[in-house]
């Protein structure tokens, strides 16, 4: 049951990086894919209406650590205060930055909005990659389950640690490449004209990078828990996840070189749930690890909420997320197809 | 409030209080504006009359503005469970993260597939789909009101939980913690007052156009809505879910009752204070004008009820700002009653169609429109002070739920940061949204003096 409900909110954490990740990746590469002002607007057309409907994963998310594992939320969100903070501000800039952005015509105005866009997008990719990386690497919990972090302290991955250090600071990038390289994919499906060959060719290259990145990353997450690994040996989850990997890069190799648009992006997609669900299955049940005693680490069933509540909850999620699908499907089908600079503005920003 | 500045539960307080109070002046709009949408845009489907499909576009750019800064001051507030209030989330994260969850499941994906649709889809979805879309918003921004209403019920009148064996909180009857009947009646008295907000803001733009002369088709739509929608809300407001509201709180939460009203001694025959300053130091009310009785007769029906005072209950229990409840309170009831004179007014002169050239009357309902929003703050400022010393009430304490590992010069910064961010998130809501009514509902700038019908 526990385990269970440790998949559900790795689900829909996975899912918000999917979706929001793309918009992440799009703002980063905003400057470099689109150059005229109208090309600016579509990139942000392209994003669409549905931004908000991404971050609500996000909330969702939230709210459904808070009822299934209160212990780990109080522990973790009070830990990085600072750092939870600069994201809720980044989001906040960044919903900003596209709404108002295209309420009026001057290019003083939409040049000001797009900076900021791309700072907060920037911003944004590079928290949630540290975060993550804090999440593998492990937070400096006491005895109580609760920490307390500095930016940064000596950069070594061990012992007192801050939320940057070398290995945090190499996911954080990587992230960055990776998203943008799913954002690219993402405006290469989405826009026609310029966008669509910059962001096609600039794609591409990001996708390139991210190979040895990948490799990188691997190596050192072997030599900051070298237990990991072993534990992920174990586990069928990773195996499978690892196995999605490796067919959905083959395919994704396959749909950008045969200009199959669709099928890059869901392999692209893809790609970011096989790496997301091996690190979630190989750090399970540990859900916070402790860099001072391992023996403190908070796992899955220390932090959980009583069975009953569990099973109540199991009860409510599924009708929730039925629904939420089906308003998706509905919403997506509306907006389907290419967004180019020409259109009329009925369903673009 | 202890206003202890080195108590890191002051801080903690006064940043979600902060951030609350701020974000809580969107919704309230949005859930307003929305049935107004609503309304407009199945007339226009029922009619074919192209001034409701005006209406609809000009009140779907402000209510778009309004819903992006909702949303992005939102996500903060639930993230603040756990940066800034640690220990009550590991508490009764169990049962309050359950309406926290649902709301993201069952209210915003609703509202938030279906607000693109509604702002930037009238001609991708045709009429009945786009009638259909501002009915699903709607519908998503309400009942994400009543999950949020839920939750604070929770903490006001804890029901349907039980403690588990590590002693924290867990759902014991999930029909009872959702059926509150504390949060049915708040439900009721909160969205009437968005309802209020929402038709003072539609009344007062209909009052701009009309002092100015333009708009002789879209003003007098919006000033027979928003007059006769805010008469009825104001009046629902304060009858019956305000009075059932006051009830609620004197049978469950006494303390409270006792303190909102200054009423330090208990006894038969209680009044209301119209007037009056609690002095807290010599524990009595200080140049009282009351009407005899009237408390009694309000929370338990009869002249004669007895009606506890302060002095009843251990001060540990008391409301920890007692003055600012009390003023609260008053205010609120103050500004309420002005409502529904002031709604009244304006209504039955549009009955008799003398609003158009009642030009001081105009002046009144164009210059009202904060009123609501004051009045909503000062309600839930009564609901959450009136709550203290408990976070959850009778269970948790206040000064037991924060962060313990957050230092007050983090609180103090994220406060400082949220305040420059929003002043100037305010200035840019507001600038936009007086561009769009300056820019008016597709005849402003056309429409010469003359050509207003008399």
């Amino acid at each position: 049951m526990i385990a269970a409900w440790y998949g559900v909110v790795s689900f829909m954490l996975i899912a918000y990086v999917l979706l929001d990740g793309r918009n992440f990746g799009a703002g980063m590469i905003h400057w470099i894919v689109a150059k005229t002002p109208e090309e600016r607007r579509q990139v942000i057309a392209a994003i669409g209406p549905l931004w908000s409907w991404h971050e609500v994963w996000l909330v969702g998310f939230g709210g459904t650590l808070i009822a299934i594992f209160p212990r780990l939320m109080g522990s973790a969100f009070a830990g990085y205060y600072l750092a939870l903070f600069l994201i809720l501000w980044g989001l906040i800039l960044r919903g900003i930055s596209i709404e108002v952005g295209g309420h009026i015509n001057d290019h003083l105005w939409q040049g000001f909005w797009d900076f900021v866009f791309v700072f907060a997008n920037f911003l944004l990719a590079i928290l949630f990659g540290a975060a993550a990386g804090n999440v593998v690497r492990g937070v400096p919990l006491d005895a109580q389950g609760n920490f307390s972090m500095a930016f940064f302290t000596n950069f070594s991955v061990r012992g007192n640690v801050g939320l940057l250090d070398w290995y945090t600071v190499s996911v954080a990038i990587f992230a960055a490449v990776i998203l943008a390289a799913h954002g690219a994919t993402y405006l290469t499906l989405k826009t026609e004209g310029p966008v669509h060959d910059r962001s096609a060719a600039f794609g591409k290259s990001l996708w390139i990078a991210v190979v040895p990145l990948i490799i990188a990353i691997t190596v050192e997450t072997w030599l900051v828990r070298p237990e990991l690994p072993r534990q992920a040996m174990h586990n069928p989850i990773c195996w499978l996840g690892i196995l999605i990997v490796i067919i959905s890069a083959g395919a994704l190799a396959s749909g950008i070189s045969a200009h199959r648009e669709m099928r890059a992006f869901v392999c692209s997609n893809l790609l970011l749930v096989g790496l997301l669900a091996t690190g979630a299955a190989a750090i399970f049940p540990v859900m916070l690890h402790s860099t001072l005693k391992p023996e403190d680490s908070l796992t899955v069933y220390a932090v959980a909420s009583s069975r009953s509540t569990l099973l109540l909850a199991a009860i409510w999620w599924p009708i929730g997320f039925v629904l939420a699908s089906v308003y998706f499907v509905f919403i997506s089908k509306r907006y389907f197809g290419k967004v180019s600079v020409k259109r009329d503005n009925q369903g673009f920003y | 409030m202890n206003s202890n500045i080195y108590d890191p539960a002051f801080w903690s307080r006064l940043q979600f209080g902060f951030t609350l109070t701020y974000h809580y002046l969107f919704p309230q709009l949005t859930m307003g504006l929305a049935w107004f949408l609503v309304y407009w845009k199945w007339r226009a489907l029922r009619t074919g009359d192209e001034k409701y499909n005006q209406a609809v576009r000009f009140w779907t750019k402000i209510f778009g503005l309004n819903f992006a800064v909702g949303v992005v001051t939102g996500i903060p507030m639930e993230f603040q469970f756990g940066t800034n209030w640690a220990e009550f989330s590991k508490y009764a994260g169990g049962v309050i993260g359950q309406t926290l969850a649902m709301e993201g499941m069952f209210a915003f994906f609703l509202e938030s597939a279906f607000i693109g649709a509604l702002i930037w889809g009238e001609k991708r979805l045709g009429p009945r789909y786009h009638f259909m879309a501002a009915l699903a918003v709607a519908l998503g921004s309400w009942l994400s009101g009543y999950f949020i209403l839920v939750t604070n019920a929770f903490m006001q009148h804890p029901v349907g939980y039980r403690i588990e064996e590590n002693g924290l909180l867990g759902i014991a009857s999930m029909s009872a913690y959702l059926l509150n009947p504390w949060a049915w009646i708040q439900y009721a008295h909160n969205q009437m007052a968005a309802l209020v907000t929402g038709s003072f803001v539609v009344a007062a733009v209909g009052a701009f156009y009309a002092l100015r002369r333009v708009c002789p088709t879209q003003s007098p739509l919006y000033l027979k809505a928003g007059t006769l929608v805010g008469l009825i809300a104001s009046f629902l407001v304060a009858f019956p879910t305000g009075d059932q509201q006051a009830k609620m709180v004197g049978n469950h939460q006494p303390v409270t009752l006792a303190a909102m009203e200054g009423r330090f001694v208990g006894g038969p025959l209680a009044g209301v204070a119209l007037i009056g300053q609690p002095n807290i130091a010599a524990k009595r009310l200080d140049n009282p004008i009351e009407v005899p009785g009237a408390l009694s007769f309000l929370a338990y029906g009869t002249f004669q009820s007895y009606v506890h005072g302060l002095d009843e209950y251990p001060e540990d229990t008391w409301p920890d700002n007692i003055e600012l409840l009390y003023y609260s309170f008053h205010l609120m009831i103050t500004l309420g009653t002005i409502f529904i004179l002031l709604m009244g007014l304006a209504t039955f002169q549009n009955w008799r169609g003398r609003l158009q050239s009642s030009n001081w009357l105009l002046w009144i309902l164009m210059l009202a429109f904060p009123f609501p929003y004051i009045a909503n703050t000062l309600g839930w400022m009564t609901a959450e002070l009136g709550r203290q010393p408990w976070l959850i009430y009778g269970l948790f304490r206040t000064r037991d739920g924060y962060s313990k590992v957050v230092s007050n010069g983090d609180t103090i910064f994220t406060l400082i940061g949220f305040t420059g961010l929003y002043f100037v998130l305010g200035l840019l809501f507001l600038y936009l949204v007086g561009r769009e009514i300056h820019h008016g509902p597709g005849e402003g700038a056309v429409v010469k003096a003359e050509e207003v019908p008399q």
